[in-house]
C-alpha cells in the first residue's frame, strides 16, 4: 500500500514538474516554426552557472551582473539577424557544490536547450560539470576557473568543447614572479599555502616559476581551511629569513597573512596568485604589500575598459571587479563569435567561431583563444595603493 | 513525451544522489538502530570512493569488483575501529568516530596517490541509475527483514539497555560490532557509486559536514523503520532543487523546513502517517538513541 | 620560540572563550549546540553593526556584542531547543535543530553583508604595537589574552559562588531534582544560554578585531576544535575546557614547529581519538562511567 502511494506521489510530482518545464519549452518550438517570416526569431539561450549561495557566493552578484550587462547592451542594439533575434541569459545557482553544478548543467542542456554555457564559478564544481557539457557537445566558456586541467589536457579525456576566458594561473603567476624577482632582487622566499584545489595548483605553479627565475623556495608551509590564526605560520616563515612571502591562498587567509607579515616581517612583500585579487582585500591596511598578477586592471585607460566601468556603475550603482570584467568580456567574445555564424543556436558553428574569434578592444585588453582554447590576453602585475589596484612598478 | 525525457535527463544526477544518500542514511540507520551514534560514515564513504576509483584507474578493475573492494576495505578498517571504540556511547562515540573521520581526511589530503587536496578528477561515470536503485532495494529489503529477526531484536535490546541486554545473554559486543562493520560496508558501497556519478572527488566531499548531513537524513526521516532514512534522504536531497524558485532565500527556507520537521515530527517524517500511534512509539522509545 | 609560545597562548584564549560556552550548554543540557559557531559569527557582526551603523566606539561595541549574542542565545533556545524539551525529544534532535537555525541565520547575514569577508571601517579598531626585545607584540592580542583569562575567572566565580551558579549546577546534575527543589528551570536554562552565547559572541568580536576581518562562515573552523577541547578537558567540565583549549593551541603550534607539515592535523585528531579511548572522561571530567 505504502509503496503504491509513494509511486503515485512520485509520478504526480514528476508530472507537475514536467508540466512546468514544458511550459517554457513550448514557445520556442512554435516560434521556430514561424521563423521564415520577418517576425522576431526565438531567443538564443545562454546559461550561466554561478555560485550564488554556498562557500563561494562572494563572487556574486558581480559575476552575474557582468554577463547580464553585456547581454542587455547587445539586446538594446537589436540583436542578431537584423534585430530579429535577442539573447536570453538564464542564470542558475550551483550552491558551490559539485552535484548541484552537474544538475544545473544538465538543466541547461536538456531542459532549457541553451546554445552555450558560462561557468561554473569554482574549479572543483567545473571538474564535475564540464564533462557533462563535453559529452553533450555544448560549448562552455569558463569565466573564473584559473587552475590546472580546465582546458587543453583534461583528466576526463578530450575537452575540446571547453573554452576558458579567465586568465589561468599558468600564465599569470610566471609573469608576477618575473616582475617581482627583477624589481625586488629576490633570492629566497617562503610559500604559505592552503589545502584546497586552487591553492595546491597555485603552489605547483609558483614552485616552477621561482625555479625558472633562480629563486630558492626555502620552505613550504601548509595551513588548513580550518585555521583561524596565521601568526604561527608567518613566525615559522620568519625563521628562514626570506626576501618575500608567497601566499598561495584565497583572499580571506591572504588578508591575515598580509597583516602578520606587516607585523613580523616589516618591509617584506607578499606575492600572491589570483586569490589575492579581490576587492575585499582593498580596505586591508596592509594590502599595499601585495604583488599579484591579474587579468584585469581597473586603472587601464583603454576606452573599452573605461566604457565598461562607466556602464556597470550606471546600471548597478557599484564598482565592477575582475569577476564582472571577465564574465562581461566572455559574453562580448561569445556574441562576436555568434555574429560570425549563420545560425546562432548552432553549437557546432559557435564552437568553430569561438576558436577563431579575436577582439582587439575588451576590458581585459586584446582577447583571443589559444589552440588549446585557453585565453590569450595581457597579464597585469598589480599592487594596492590608496585602496585601489595599481600597476606594480 | 519529450518533456518527460528532458526532465529525467536533467535530474538524473539528482535522482542518483537521492539514491546514494538513501543508502548512506541506511548505513547510519543501521548503527543508530543498534544504539550507536556514529559520525564516521563519511570517512567510510571516502574509503569506498577512493578505493574503487583508484582500482579502476590504475588496475583497470571491473566496476562491480572495484565497488566491492572499496566496501571490503572499509569493513576491514571498521572492524578494529569498532573493537577499539566499543566502550564508548552517545556523544563520546560520535566524537571518536568523527576524529577517525578527520584522520582519514587528513591522510587523503597528504597522500600523493589520492591526489591530495586536488582530489581525483576525470573518474568515468560508470554508475547507472539502476545500479543505485537496485542496491537500495536490496539493502532496504534485507534491513527490513533483519529488523524482525533475532539480530534485529538483539540490536533493539542493546539500544534500549545494554546492561540488560547482556544479562539476557545477548552477545552485545558481537552484535554492536556487526552493526558498525555492516554500516561501514554500506557507506563505502554508496561512496563507490557516488564517485562514479560526479566525475571528481576530493577530501572535502567527505568532511564533518557530510557526516552530519548523513545523520540528518536518517534522524529526520525517522529511525523506527527502514522507510524513514530513505524518505529523509529523498526529501532533504531534493529540497535544494525544489526550493530553486526561492533563489537567494533557498537556505533560509531549507533551515525553516528542517526546524519545523524536527520539532513537530521529532521521531521522523516517517511517523507522519502514524501520528496516532505516536504514543506507542514513544513507549518503545523508538528514536531514543542518543 | 617565545613568539610561537605567545601565538599559542593567543589562539588558546580564543579557543577557550569559544569552547567554554559550548561546554557549558553541553554540561547543563547534554546538547551539542551546532549553532555555537553561528553565535560566534553573530558577535562579530553585532560589533560591526554597532560601529559602522550606529557609529559607536569599539569599547562600547564589545559589551553590546556580548549582550546581543547573549540574547540571541536565549532566542535560540526558545526557537530550537525549548520545543524539543517540551516534547521529550532525544538530544540528537537538538543537534539537528541547531543546524537548521545555523543554515538560515548564516544566509540572512550573507544577504545583508555579502558572503565575502569584510572589515571594520578604517580607524575604528584599536591597534598599537609593543616591542619586547626582538619581538613585536600587538596590543589588541595582549588585551584579548588578558580579557579571556579575566572572563574565565568571572565565569568560574559565577558558576561556583553565586545562587544562579548553584541553580545551573543543580540543573546539570539532575533536571528533575532541580525542579522538585523549586528551582526555576527555564530561568536557569535561559541564563545558561545567555552566558554561553555571550561568551561565544565575545570570542567572535575579539578574533574579528585581531585581524580586522569578519565573514559569515568565520565560526565553522572552530566547531571541530570545540569538540576536541571538550573531550580533552573532560566533557562538561569548564576548567577542563579552558585547559583543553590552551593545550590544543600549544599542540597545534608545537606540531607546526616540530612535525612534518602535512601530518599536523592527523596528530591533533589522532590525539583526540586516543584520549577518548584511554581516558574518555578527559583530564578533569568526573562523569560516572555509565554516562560515557
Amino acid at each position: 500500500m505504502r509503496i503504491r502511494l509513494l509511486v503515485t506521489a512520485a509520478t504526480l510530482a514528476a508530472l507537475v514538474i514536467t508540466a512546468c518545464g514544458g511550459g517554457t519549452a513550448a514557445p520556442s518550438a512554435s516560434a521556430g516554426a514561424s521563423a521564415t517570416a520577418a517576425g522576431p526569431l526565438p531567443d538564443v539561450k545562454i546559461g550561466l552557472a554561478t555560485s550564488k549561495s554556498g562557500a563561494a557566493n562572494f563572487y556574486n552578484p558581480q559575476q552575474t551582473q557582468g554577463a547580464q550587462l553585456a547581454v542587455d547592451q547587445f539586446n538594446a542594439t537589436g540583436g542578431f539577424q537584423g534585430g530579429r533575434q535577442k539573447i536570453q541569459l538564464i542564470v542558475e545557482d550551483d550552491g558551490s557544490v559539485r552535484d548541484q553544478g552537474i544538475t544545473v548543467f544538465k538543466k541547461f542542456i536538456e531542459q532549457d536547450k541553451v546554445t552555450v554555457i558560462l561557468g561554473p564559478t569554482l574549479s572543483a564544481v567545473a571538474a564535475g560539470a564540464h564533462p557533462v557539457a563535453q559529452a553533450a557537445g555544448v560549448p562552455v566558456i569558463a569565466i573564473s576557473n584559473t587552475g590546472l586541467g580546465i582546458v587543453g589536457k583534461c583528466d576526463y579525456g578530450p575537452c575540446d568543447w571547453i573554452f576558458r576566458a579567465s586568465l589561468g594561473e599558468q600564465s599569470a603567476v610566471p609573469e608576477t614572479v618575473k616582475a617581482a624577482t627583477s624589481k625586488l632582487g629576490l633570492k629566497k622566499v617562503v610559500i604559505i599555502y592552503g589545502d584546497g584545489k586552487f591553492e595546491l595548483d597555485d603552489l605547483a605553479i609558483f614552485r616552477d616559476a621561482f625555479k625558472a627565475n633562480g629563486v630558492t623556495v626555502a620552505k613550504e608551509i601548509p595551513y588548513r581551511a580550518t585555521d583561524v590564526d596565521f601568526a604561527p605560520f608567518v613566525t615559522a616563515a620568519k625563521a628562514e629569513n626570506p626576501d618575500a612571502i608567497v601566499a598561495s591562498s584565497l583572499a580571506g587567509p591572504a588578508g591575515k597573512i598580509l597583516d602578520e607579515v606587516a607585523k613580523q616581517l616589516p618591509a617584506k612583500r607578499v606575492i600572491g596568485g589570483n586569490g589575492l585579487n579581490s576587492s575585499a582585500l582593498l580596505p586591508n591596511a596592509n594590502a599595499g604589500l601585495m604583488i599579484v598578477g591579474t587579468a584585469w586592471s581597473k586603472a587601464s585607460t583603454d576606452k573599452a575598459n573605461q566604457d565598461f566601468i562607466a556602464a556597470y556603475k550606471a546600471k548597478y550603482n557599484a564598482d565592477p571587479d575582475q569577476f564582472a570584467a571577465q564574465s562581461y568580456t566572455a559574453m562580448l567574445v561569445l556574441i562576436e563569435a555568434m555574429k560570425k555564424t549563420t545560425r546562432m543556436s548552432d553549437k557546432e558553428q559557435v564552437k568553430k567561431a569561438l576558436e577563431s574569434v579575436s577582439l582587439s578592444a575588451t576590458p581585459l585588453g586584446a582577447f583571443s583563444f589559444t589552440p588549446e582554447h585557453d585565453v590569450k590576453q595581457p597579464t597585469f602585475v598589480m599592487t594596492v595603493k590608496d585602496k585601489q589596484f595599481v600597476p606594480f612598478q | 513525451m519529450d518533456a518527460i525525457a528532458d526532465f529525467l535527463a536533467t535530474y538524473s544526477t539528482t535522482f542518483a544522489i537521492v539514491g546514494i544518500n538513501a543508502l548512506l542514511a541506511l548505513s547510519v540507520w543501521l548503527t543508530l538502530y543498534a544504539g550507536q551514534l556514529t559520525l564516521g560514515n563519511a570517512a567510510f564513504m571516502a574509503i569506498g570512493a577512493y578505493t574503487s576509483a583508484l582500482l579502476g584507474r590504475h588496475l583497470g578493475a571491473p566496476f562491480p569488483l572495484a565497488l566491492a573492494a572499496g566496501a571490503v576495505a572499509a569493513a576491514a578498517l571498521a572492524a578494529p575501529l569498532g573493537l577499539t571504540v566499543f566502550r564508548l556511547r552517545g556523544v563520546y562515540l560520535a566524537i571518536a568516530t568523527l576524529a577517525f573521520g578527520e584522520v582519514v581526511r587528513v591522510i587523503l589530503l597528504a597522500t600523493p596517490i589520492t591526489g591530495r587536496g586536488q582530489g581525483l578528477n576525470g573518474i568515468p561515470p560508470k554508475t547507472e541509475l539502476w545500479h543505485i536503485y537496485l542496491s537500495l532495494a536490496v539493502v532496504a529489503y534485507v534491513l527490513w527483514r533483519v529488523q524482525g529477526s533475532i539480530a534485529g531484536r538483539a540490536w533493539a535490546a542493546i539500544r534500549e539497555d545494554e546492561v540488560a541486554a547482556a544479562s539476557q545473554g545477548i552477545a552485545v559486543r558481537r552484535y554492536k560490532l556487526a552493526a558498525f562493520v555492516l554500516g561501514a560496508l554500506l557507506a563505502a558501497w554508496a561512496g563507490g557509486l557516488s564517485a562514479h556519478v560526479t566525475f571528481s572527488i576530493d577530501p572535502n566531499d567527505f568532511a564533518f559536514t557530510k557526516a552530519v548531513q548523513i545523520l540528518v537524513f536518517a534522524v529526520v526521516g525517522g529511525i523506527p523503520n527502514v522507510l524513514g532514512p530513505v524518505l529523509g534522504a529523498t526529501v532533504f536531497t531534493a529540497l535544494p532543487e525544489l526550493l530553486r524558485p526561492f533563489k537567494d532565500y533557498r537556505d533560509i527556507f531549507q533551515g525553516a523546513i528542517l526546524l519545523a520537521v524536527i520539532i513537530y515530527l521529532p521521531r521522523g517524517i516517517v511517523t507522519l502517517a502514524e501520528l496516532r500511534k505516536t504514543r506507542r512509539l514513544a513507549e518503545i522509545g523508538a528514536a531514543d538513541v542518543a | 620560540m617565545f613568539e610561537q609560545l605567545y601565538n599559542a597562548i593567543f589562539i588558546g584564549s580564543i579557543y577557550a572563550l569559544f569552547a567554554v560556552g559550548f561546554a557549558l550548554v553541553f554540561s547543563v543540557l547534554d546538547i551539542l549546540n551546532l549553532a555555537h559557531p553561528t553565535v560566534f559569527m553573530l558577535g562579530a557582526f553585532a560589533a560591526l553593526f554597532a560601529i559602522a551603523t550606529l557609529g559607536l566606539p569599539w569599547w562600547l561595541a564589545v559589551p553590546i556584542a556580548f549582550v546581543a549574542t547573549g540574547l540571541f542565545g536565549i532566542l535560540l533556545d526558545r526557537i530550537a531547543f525549548a520545543p524539543l524539551r517540551r516534547r521529550g525529544a532525544p538530544p540528537l534532535s537538538a543537534m539537528i535543530s541547531s543546524l537548521a537555525v545555523t543554515l538560515a541565520v548564516v544566509r540572512v547575514v550573507e544577504l545583508r553583508y555579502g558572503g565575502d569577508f569584510i572589515t571594520f571601517p578604517a580607524g575604528t579598531v584599536p591597534s598599537f604595537l609593543i616591542h619586547v626585545g626582538g619581538a613585536t607584540l600587538e596590543g589588541v592580542r595582549l588585551a584579548i589574552i588578558g580579557l579571556s583569562i579575566a572572563l574565565m575567572l568571572v565565569l568560574t566565580y559565577l558558576v561556583r559562588g553565586t545562587a544562579l551558579g548553584r541553580e545551573i549546577r543543580a540543573l546539570a546534575e539532575n533536571p528533575r531534582a532541580a525542579r522538585i527543589l523549586g528551582i526555576d528551570v527555564e530561568r536557569a536554562i535561559a541564563a545558561t544560554f545567555f552566558i554561553s552565547s555571550g561568551l561565544g559572541g565575545l570570542a567572535g568580536v575579539l578574533l574579528a578585531f585581531a585581524y580586522n576581518s569578519l565573514d559569515s562562515r568565520m565560526g565553522l573552523p572552530l566547531e571541530l576544535r570545540a569538540f576536541t577541547v571538550m573531550v580533552v578537558g573532560g566533557m562538561g567540565s569548564l576548567p577542563g575546557a579552558v585547559i583543553g583549549a590552551y593545550l590544543l593551541g600549544l599542540g597545534e603550534v608545537a606540531s607546526l614547529v616540530y612535525l612534518p607539515a602535512e601530518l599536523r592535523d592527523a596528530f591533533a585528531f589522532g590525539l583526540l581519538f586516543l584520549v577518548l579511548i584511554a581516558r574518555p572522561q578527559g583530564l578533569l571530567g568526573q562523569r560516572p562511567a555509565d554516562r560515557i
